[in-house]
C-alpha cells in the first residue's frame, strides 16, 4: 500500500476545500499588504497633515487625516489662529474634490466634431504652448488668485507670454475695499471681531454664512455672547434686511428694511453717530459731514418701510452702546451706491471708536486684488473687439457667473484659444479648446497669506489620483516653452524658495507660521470724491425687488459641485438639492401659488424658472433666489446624477436626470451686469416680475414645520431665569411640569464601568451652520442620497438641525403640501436645535428590535450591529427622536461612484442596503482612544475623544465626555440648572445628551 | 331565535331523495369538472401572483426604497396588509372552534369555507411581513435557532412574539382543517378515479368510517376546538402589541388587543359573507347556505362592528381625557389631517353602514350583504391604515412629521395578494368540498332522529 500520510491528506483536504470554496462563490476580492511598507504609513493608523483649506478665500487651516495614503476628512489646525481647529461645512466638504467622479483623468483637446478628446501633455502643452507663442500681446489670463507663490508664478508666465492677467471672483467685495479706501485709504477689505463689540448693528452682511471668514466670526460671535462668562448677555445684534437670513436668526433684533434702503440707513445712522460723537479725529469735519449727508432718520425710514421710531431707536442704541460696531451690507445687498454705504460705514465705526478693536483695517495685501465689473467688461469688450486671441481661465468658472448680459459667453466665440486648468468638469472647460487639469488641493502644493501675520501651507497629503499637473508645474513649463525667464525647478521649489525665510519642515508640521502682527492703527483720510447718498437704482420694472443671496453652502456656485452641500439642508430655509423662489405668504397668495408651483421670474437681463417657497420671514415687496444652482454641467451640479433609482416609480423625470440639464437656475444669469459708483458689481440692482406658470416641482425639503406645538423641544431661557429669579424655567408652556422621573443620565451604563459617554448640545450657541451635519457625513460614510430621493425624505443624515419658531401653537398639520410658515416679519424667535441620536438610557429602540441588532452596551451607547440587522424597522418607528435612517437602497455601494469609494473612513462600516443606522457617537473615535489608553494602563481621559461634530462646531457649542467623571468638560457644561433639559423628558428615555435651553437677550422680558 | 337545525334538516331530508347521495352529489359537484370561467378566473389569479412575483424579486434585488416609505413613516401597505389578512383569518377560527364548542350547529355549513378562508389569509398574512423585511435573505435571524455564535433573539420583541403567534396560528388552522376534510375526502376518494384517486387516497388516511375512527376524529376536533380558541384571542391580540406596545402616540393604547380581536372578527366575517355567497350561487348550494345562515352572520357582523364603534369612541375620549398633546395632536389629526379620508372611510364603512343590518329585511338581502361586506373589507383594510399610517406620521418631534404615499410597487403587491389568495381558494373548490358533508349529514340524521324536537 502506498504511503498515504497526514501530510499528503491535509494537502488533498487542502485543494478540496479551496475547489469547493472558489466554485461556487463571490469573485475573490484580494486584499494585498504592502510588499514593502511605506515609512510613514502604518495600516490601520492615521497620519495628520497640515494644510489650508482652498474653498473660499477666509484660508483656514486643515489638519487632513489620512488612512493608508488617502485623505479621508478634514478638520480644522487648532494653531491656526483663523479658524482655531473648527471647519464650516464647506470646508470639511472641499475634501470630495480630490474623488468626484466628474473629475478630468487627462488633458483634454477639442477634436473635430467639437469635442473633448483624451490627450496628453506632451501633446496638449505643445500644441497650447505654440498657440500663446502665436498670440503674443493678446493673451489674457483669468482666474482667482491662487497664493503668493502662484500669484508669483502666474505674473512670471504672464510676463513670458506677455499676457494680460485678471484676477476674478465672483463674490470679489469691491465696494467693501473701495469704500474702506475711502475713508481710511487703505484698499483692503477689513477684519471683524463680533465678539469685542457689545452692539452689533448689522446692515446685511449675513457674516456667520457667507462673510469674508465665517467660521472665525461665529466663534468671536457666539464667545462673544456666552452667558457664562457675560451674566449680561453679552453681544447684542440688531439686523437689517428684507428677508431673514442665518445672520438674522442669529440676532436679537431685525427690522425688516426694504431691499435697497442699506444706504439711506447708513448714512443717517453715520449722521447720527456724527452728531453725537462729532467728526472722527484727524478728518476734515466738513468734508465728513458733507459726506453724510443727503439721508436723515425719518427719510431712511420712509425709504426702507420701517418704523422711524424704531430706526431712531436704534441710532439711540448705537450712540450709547460702549462698544458698538456697524457691518456693511454683504453680497446680497450690495446695491448702486455700495461703495458710498461703506464708506458711510466705516465713517461711522470710526467715530464710533470701532476702528482698531472690533474693527481692524489691515495693509493692503501684496495679493492682485479681484477685478471689478467694469475691469471684466473692458475684458470682453476686448474678446468682442478680437483683441483676445488666448484666455486662459484658472481656478473659476465664469461661463456660469458671468452668465447674463455681460456678454461674456457671446465673447468667448471670438476668442482664438481658450484654455482651462479646471480640475472638475464645468461650464468654462467644456466651453474651453484645452483642458491642462490641475490638482485638486488635496494633490498640490501652495500658499496663502490671508492677513497680515498669518502664513499657510497648503501641502499634498495624496499622490495624484488622475493624471493631472498642478496649475503651478504647467505654467512653469509653458512659460518655459515659450521662452520666459521662469524659476528653476517644480512649483515645489519655487514655494520652497518664497518660504526659505522660515523653518520650513516647522511650517508644513505647523500648517504655517503664523504670529502676532499688531496692526497698525489707520486714520480717516476721507477722501469721498464721488462718492455720497444716493437712493438706490434698480433695473427693470417688475412689481418685486429681487434680491440674489449666495447660498450658504454653495456660495458663488462651486459648492454645487459637491453632494454633501447639495444635501445638506439649506440652514434657514431647510431646502435640499435645488434653487428655489422665497416670497411672503400675502404675495404667493396674490400670484395664486404655493409650495412647489413654479413660477418665472422676469428681470431685464433675462428670465429664469423655479419652484416657490413662500415665507413669513420675507417682505411682500421682496423675491429672493439663491446663488449657486443652475449648472448644466457636473454629476451633482446638474441634473445628471439624478434618476438613477426607479424612474418609473416616481413618475416620469422627464427632462431630469441628463446631463446638460440644469439643477435649478443660475439667477446671476438674469441679474443685469451694472456697476455701482467705483465700478464694482451690483448684486441688488433688480426689479422682477413674477409670473405663475402652472407647472409644480416639489423641492426637497427636509423640514416640513418650524411648529413645534407647545412641545418644549427647543426651549429658551431668559436672561432674568438665568440669574434664578424667573418662575418659569425654560419659557415652555404646558411641559414645565416637573419630569415624571428624575435621573443621572451616568447611571445608565453598567455599574462597573468607567465610561458612560454624554453629551451637551448649548442651542444658545449653535447657530445652525450645519458644520456638523457635514463632518459627521464625512466622518461617518453617510451616502448622499440625491434630489429624487431627498424630495421622498430619505436623507441618511445622522445628526441634524432643527429649525423652530417660537414655542409654536396647535395649529396646522394638516396639509398635504406642508411649509413652514411660522417666521413672522420683524419678529425673531428661531431657535436651531442640533439632534444626533440621543442614546437613551432606557432606549425604546432597544426594546423592539427582534434580532437585538440594536443594543445597550456597557458603557451606555445604544449600539447598532450592521449586520444582525434584517430592517425591520420597527426601531425607527418606536424611536422618538427620529433619528434612524434606513438604506431603502443599496446607498452605500451606489451613492459612492468613481473614486469618491477612496474617500470612506475604514474605521466605519458602510451600510448594505436594507439595514438600519443612526449616530454612534463617533463609537470608532472612542475605540481610537481606548487602545492606546489600554496600552498605558489607564483610563480615556477628558478630551481625548471627540466626535465629529463636537470637533467641526465652529462655536463650540457641543461638548462630549465621560458622565462619570466629575472633571470632565461634559459634567461641568452640563451643570446649568436653569437652562438644562433632556428632550422630551416626560418620556423617560433617559437621553444622554443634555440641552442648554437657547437665551433670549430681552432686558425687559422677566420684568413683567 | 327560530329553531334552524331542524329547518335545514327538514329540507335535506326530503323524502322523495336518497339522502346521503343527495348531500354527496351536490356539494362534491364543483370538483367535477372543470368549466372555461373557473380557468378564466384561477388564470387571472396565478397571473396577479406571477406580476406581484416579478415585482417583489425586483423590491427585493433593487431595495426598498420602491415601496413608498418617506421618513417618518417606516411601516407602510404591506404591514397595513398583514394585519388585513390576519383579521380576515380570525372569523374562520371563531366559526370552527368557538361556535363548535358552543354547539352552534348552523356553523357546519359554512365552517369548512371559514375554516379555508383561515387557513389561506394566514398563508397571505405570513408573507407580509416577510416581503417587508430590508433584507429578506436574513429573515433566519428572527428564529431563535442554536448556533456557534450563541446569537439569540430579542424576546422583549413584539414583533418575535408575532413570529411565535403566527406561526403557531398557522399550523393549528391548517392541523384543524385537515383533521376536519379526512371524512370528505374519503367521500371524494370513493368516487375518484386515476390519479386523483391515487391523491385522496393518501390524504384519507385510511379513513374507513369505523366508529373507533369517528371517536378519534370527534375527540381531535374537540381537543383542536379547545387549543383553536384561545389562538382566537390571543393572534390578533399578539398582533396588536407590535402598535401597542411601542411609545407612538396613537398606537400607545391598551384598548388594542380587545380592539383588533373584534375588528378582526368583524372583518372576518365580511370576507366569509363576501366569498360564501357568490360560492353559493355559482355552486348552486343554495339548499345548504341558507338564508338562516347569512342573517346569523348579519348579527355577528352587526354586533362587531358595534364593538368595533366603541373602540373608536374610546381611542378619541382617551386622548382627549389624558390631557397628553402628543395623543390629542395624533387623534385630532386623524380626523382632520392629511389622511381624513382614510379615517372617514374607516369610520362610515365599519361603523355606520352596518347599522342598516338593523333592518331584519336587510339581513337576508344578498345583494345587499354582498355589498355592505364588501365596503367592510374595505374600511377594515382603512383602518389599520389609518392606526399605522396616520400615527406613524405625526409623532412627538414635529419637525420630522411627514408623510406617506403608497407607491405602484406595493398597489402591485397588494393586488398580488388578493390574487394569491384566491388562487388558492378557487384550487381548493376544486379540490375539497367547500362544505363539510358529513357535518351537514350529521345535521340531517340529527333531524331525522330528534324529528325537530331538540
Amino acid at each position: 500500500m502506498p504511503e498515504f500520510d497526514r501530510r499528503d491528506f491535509l494537502k488533498l483536504v487542502g485543494v478540496g476545500a479551496g475547489a469547493a470554496a472558489t466554485a461556487c462563490s463571490d469573485p475573490i476580492e484580494k486584499l494585498v499588504p504592502y510588499v514593502e511598507q511605506p515609512e510613514a504609513i502604518t495600516p490601520g493608523i492615521a497620519v495628520w497633515y497640515a494644510s489650508t483649506c482652498a474653498e473660499c478665500p477666509a484660508a483656514c487651516g486643515l489638519h487632513v487625516k489620512t488612512r493608508e495614503g488617502r485623505p479621508i476628512k478634514l478638520e480644522g489646525n487648532p494653531d491656526h489662529p483663523i479658524n482655531r481647529g473648527k471647519l464650516c461645512a464647506r470646508g470639511q466638504a472641499s475634501l470630495g474634490r480630490t474623488y468626484l467622479p466628474d473629475r478630468y483623468s487627462e488633458p483634454r483637446v477639442k477634436g473635430a466634431g467639437g469635442e473633448l478628446e483624451a490627450s496628453t501633455w506632451e501633446e496638449a502643452t505643445a500644441e497650447v504652448a505654440a498657440r500663446l507663442n502665436a498670440a503674443r500681446g493678446r493673451t489674457w489670463i483669468l482666474g482667482e488668485s491662487g497664493g503668493p507663490t502662484l500669484d508669483g508664478v502666474i505674473d512670471t508666465f504672464a510676463a513670458a507670454a506677455d499676457a494680460k492677467r485678471v484676477v476674478y471672483e465672483p463674490f470679489a467685495h469691491e465696494a467693501l475695499r473701495k469704500g474702506t479706501e475711502a475713508v481710511f485709504g487703505v484698499a483692503s477689505l477689513p477684519l471683524f471681531d463680533p465678539g469685542k463689540a457689545d452692539l452689533i448693528i448689522d446692515l446685511g452682511s449675513d457674516f456667520l454664512s457667507s462673510g469674508l471668514s465665517p467660521t472665525e466670526n461665529a466663534r468671536q460671535y457666539s464667545d462673544g455672547r456666552d452667558v457664562k462668562t457675560h451674566k449680561s448677555g453679552g453681544t447684542r445684534m440688531i439686523s437689517f434686511g428684507a428677508r431673514l437670513n442665518l445672520t438674522t436668526t442669529a440676532s436679537d433684533q431685525w427690522i425688516p428694511a426694504k431691499a435697497g434702503s442699506e444706504g439711506a440707513i447708513a448714512f443717517a445712522l453715520a449722521q447720527a453717530v456724527l452728531q453725537a460723537k462729532g467728526a472722527p479725529e484727524g478728518a476734515d469735519a466738513g468734508a465728513v459731514s458733507r459726506f453724510l449727508s443727503g439721508s436723515s432718520i425719518a427719510s431712511a425710514a420712509s425709504s426702507a418701510g420701517i418704523d422711524t421710531a424704531d430706526l431712531a431707536a436704534v441710532a439711540d442704541a448705537l450712540v450709547h452702546a460702549k462698544n458698538p460696531l456697524v457691518l456693511p451690507p454683504g453680497v446680497a445687498y450690495t446695491g448702486s451706491s455700495a461703495t458710498s454705504t461703506v464708506a458711510a460705514v466705516m465713517l461711522a465705526n470710526a467715530m464710533l471708536g470701532a476702528v482698531g478693536n472690533s474693527l481692524t483695517v489691515p495693509p493692503a495685501s501684496a495679493a492682485p486684488a479681484p477685478a471689478n465689473l467694469a475691469e471684466l467688461k473692458a475684458l470682453v469688450q476686448a474678446m468682442k473687439a478680437g483683441e483676445v486671441e488666448a484666455l486662459l481661465i484658472h481656478d473659476s468658472n465664469p461661463v456660469y457667473s458671468l452668465a447674463g448680459d455681460l456678454g461674456f459667453v457671446d465673447a468667448l466665440q471670438s476668442v482664438g484659444t481658450v484654455v482651462s486648468f479646471a480640475s472638475l468638469r464645468d461650464e468654462t472647460a467644456q466651453a474651453a479648446d484645452f483642458v491642462l487639469p490641475d490638482h485638486s488641493s488635496m494633490e498640490s502644493w501652495g500658499d496663502r497669506a490671508p492677513r497680515p501675520g498669518v502664513r499657510s501651507l497648503i501641502q499634498p497629503t495624496v499622490r495624484p489620483l488622475l493624471d493631472t499637473r498642478s496649475l503651478g508645474d504647467t505654467l512653469l513649463e509653458l512659460g518655459r516653452a515659450l521662452g520666459g525667464e521662469m524659476p528653476e525647478g517644480s512649483f515645489r521649489n519655487v514655494l520652497e524658495q518664497n518660504w526659505a525665510d522660515v523653518n520650513w519642515r516647522d511650517a508644513l508640521g505647523r500648517g504655517g507660521v503664523f504670529t502676532d502682527v499688531a496692526i497698525e492703527p489707520v486714520a480717516v483720510t476721507g477722501d469721498f470724491q464721488g462718492l455720497g447718498y444716493k437712493p438706490a437704482r434698480f433695473a427693470g420694472n417688475g412689481d418685486f425687488t429681487l434680491v440674489a443671496f449666495p447660498h450658504h453652502f454653495l456660495g458663488d456656485g462651486r459648492g454645487a459641485a459637491l453632494p454633501w452641500l447639495q444635501e445638506i439642508p439649506e440652514p434657514v430655509t431647510k431646502l435640499q438639492w435645488n434653487s428655489w423662489v422665497e416670497m411672503s405668504f400675502a404675495t404667493a397668495d396674490k400670484l395664486g401659488v404655493g409650495f412647489g408651483d413654479v413660477v418665472e421670474v422676469t428681470t431685464a437681463a433675462g428670465t429664469l424658472e423655479s419652484s416657490v417657497l413662500p415665507r413669513g420671514g420675507i417682505r411682500d415687496d421682496t423675491i429672493a433666489i439663491p446663488i449657486g444652482q443652475g449648472h448644466s454641467e457636473g454629476l451633482y451640479a446638474s441634473m445628471e446624477g439624478e434618476g438613477d433609482h426607479g424612474g418609473w416609480i416616481h413618475g416620469p423625470m422627464g427632462a431630469e436626470g441628463q446631463p446638460g440639464v440644469p439643477r435649478g437656475a443660475n439667477v446671476m444669469a438674469a441679474l443685469p451686469a451694472s456697476e455701482d459708483e467705483a465700478g464694482g458689481r451690483v448684486w441688488l440692482g433688480s426689479q422682477a416680475a413674477v409670473q405663475k406658470t402652472g407647472r409644480f416641482r416639489r423641492l426637497a425639503l427636509s423640514q416640513w414645520t418650524d411648529n413645534q406645538r407647545e412641545r418644549g423641544l427647543a426651549k429658551t431661557a431668559s436672561l432674568a431665569q438665568l440669574a434664578g429669579h424667573g418662575d418659569d424655567h425654560h419659557g415652555g408652556h404646558g411641559h414645565h411640569d416637573e419630569p415624571p422621573h428624575t435621573f443621572t443620565a451616568a447611571y445608565d451604563a453598567d455599574p462597573d464601568q468607567p465610561y458612560r459617554w454624554g453629551m451637551v448640545i448649548d442651542n444658545d450657541r449653535c447657530n445652525g451652520c450645519s458644520a456638523c451635519v457635514a463632518a459627521c457625513s464625512i466622518e461617518n460614510n453617510i451616502p448622499m442620497v440625491g434630489e429624487t430621493q431627498a424630495i421622498q425624505r430619505r436623507d441618511m443624515a445622522w445628526i441634524r438641525i432643527e429649525k423652530y419658531v417660537g414655542e409654536g401653537d396647535l395649529k396646522g398639520g394638516a396639509a398635504r403640501r406642508p411649509v413652514p410658515n411660522r417666521e413672522k416679519l420683524g419678529e425673531l424667535d428661531i431657535r436651531y436645535i442640533p439632534m444626533p441620536c440621543q442614546q437613551c438610557g432606557a432606549a425604546p429602540c432597544e426594546a423592539v428590535c427582534p434580532t437585538l441588532a440594536t443594543y445597550h452596551n456597557k458603557e451606555g451607547l445604544n449600539g447598532m450591529v450592521y449586520n444582525r440587522c434584517a430592517g425591520t424597522r420597527y426601531c425607527a418607528n418606536n424611536c422618538v427622536y427620529k433619528v434612524r435612517r434606513f438604506n431603502y437602497f443599496d446607498y452605500g455601494n451606489e451613492n459612492f461612484p468613481g473614486l469618491l469609494g477612496l474617500m470612506l473612513n475604514p474605521d466605519v462600516t458602510v451600510r448594505q442596503q436594507g439595514v438600519m443606522e443612526k449616530c454612534s457617537f463617533c463609537v470608532q473615535r472612542i475605540e481610537g482612544a481606548r487602545q492606546p489608553a489600554k496600552d498605558e494602563g489607564r483610563d480615556i481621559r477628558d478630551g481625548e475623544v471627540m466626535t465629529a461634530c463636537q470637533q467641526a462646531c465652529p462655536t463650540n457649542a457641543i461638548s462630549f465626555g465621560n458622565l462619570r467623571d466629575a472633571g470632565s468638560e461634559v459634567v461641568a457644561a452640563a451643570d446649568e440648572p436653569n437652562r438644562s433639559y433632556h428632550l422630551l423628558q416626560e418620556l423617560n428615555t433617559r437621553p444622554a445628551i443634555t440641552y442648554l435651553a437657547q437665551v433670549t437677550r430681552d432686558e425687559n422680558e422677566g420684568k413683567h | 331565535m327560530a329553531p334552524p337545525a331542524t329547518a335545514v334538516a327538514d329540507r335535506l331530508a326530503s323524502p322523495d331523495r336518497p339522502r346521503d347521495s343527495r348531500a354527496n352529489i351536490d356539494i362534491m359537484a364543483p370538483t367535477k369538472g372543470v368549466q372555461w370561467p373557473y380557468f378564466l378566473a384561477l388564470g387571472a389569479a396565478v397571473l396577479g401572483v406571477l406580476q406581484a412575483f416579478i415585482v417583489l424579486l425586483y423590491q427585493t434585488y433593487v431595495g426598498l426604497g420602491v415601496a413608498g416609505y418617506q421618513q417618518p413613516v417606516f411601516w407602510g401597505v404591506y404591514i397595513v396588509t398583514f394585519v388585513f389578512w390576519i383579521g380576515i383569518g380570525h372569523a374562520g377560527t371563531l366559526i370552527s372552534a368557538i361556535l363548535f364548542l358552543f354547539r352552534a350547529k348552523w356553523r357546519n355549513a359554512v365552517n369548512r369555507g371559514a375554516e379555508a378562508l383561515t387557513v389561506f389569509a394566514v398563508i397571505t398574512a405570513a408573507l407580509f411581513p416577510i416581503l417587508h423585511l430590508g433584507r429578506i435573505w436574513k429573515l433566519y435571524f428572527l428564529i431563535p435557532y442554536p448556533n456557534q455564535r450563541e446569537l439569540w433573539v430579542n424576546f422583549k420583541s413584539p414583533l418575535l412574539w408575532d413570529v411565535f403567534a403566527i406561526s403557531t396560528y398557522a399550523s393549528i388552522s391548517i392541523v384543524f382543517f385537515y383533521i376536519g376534510l379526512i371524512p370528505d375526502i374519503a367521500i371524494a376518494r370513493d368516487r375518484a378515479t386515476g390519479v386523483k384517486k391515487v391523491l385522496y387516497t393518501i390524504l384519507a388516511l385510511g379513513w374507513q368510517g369505523t366508529g373507533p375512527q369517528w371517536k378519534a376524529h370527534s375527540r381531535s376536533v374537540l381537543h383542536l376546538s379547545g387549543l383553536a380558541t384561545p389562538l382566537v384571542l390571543s393572534v390578533h391580540s399578539v398582533v396588536s402589541w407590535d402598535f401597542a406596545m411601542s411609545i407612538v402616540p396613537g398606537w400607545h393604547a391598551t384598548i388594542f388587543a380587545p380592539y383588533f380581536v373584534a375588528g378582526a372578527v368583524f372583518g372576518g366575517f365580511a370576507m366569509v359573507v363576501n366569498i360564501l355567497i357568490p360560492v353559493r350561487r355559482i355552486f348552486r348550494l343554495e339548499r345548504y347556505l341558507t338564508d338562516y345562515h347569512f342573517e346569523n352572520m348579519s348579527r355577528f357582523i352587526l354586533f362587531t362592528s358595534t364593538i368595533c364603534g366603541y373602540a373608536y369612541a374610546a381611542e378619541y375620549f382617551i386622548a382627549w381625557y389624558s390631557g397628553v398633546e402628543f395623543e390629542q395632536s395624533s387623534f385630532w389629526l386623524r380626523a382632520f389631517g392629511p389622511y381624513w379620508i382614510s379615517t372617514w372611510c374607516m369610520i362610515t364603512f365599519n361603523v355606520i353602514f352596518p347599522q342598516l343590518l338593523w333592518i331584519k329585511k336587510l339581513r337576508t338581502n344578498l345583494p345587499f350583504l354582498m355589498g355592505l361586506c364588501f365596503f367592510i373589507n374595505l374600511g377594515m383594510w382603512f383602518e389599520r391604515y389609518v392606526i399605522i399610517i396616520t400615527s406613524l406620521s405625526r409623532e412627538y418631534i414635529s419637525g420630522s412629521w411627514g408623510l406617506y404615499v403608497i407607491s405602484p410597487v406595493e398597489l402591485s403587491v397588494l393586488a398580488g395578494s388578493f390574487c394569491w389568495f384566491s388562487m388558492w381558494f378557487l384550487l381548493f373548490l376544486k379540490v375539497f368540498p367547500v362544505i363539510a358533508i358529513t357535518e351537514v349529514k350529521e345535521l340531517e340524521i340529527h333531524a331525522r332522529d330528534h324529528g325537530g324536537a331538540h
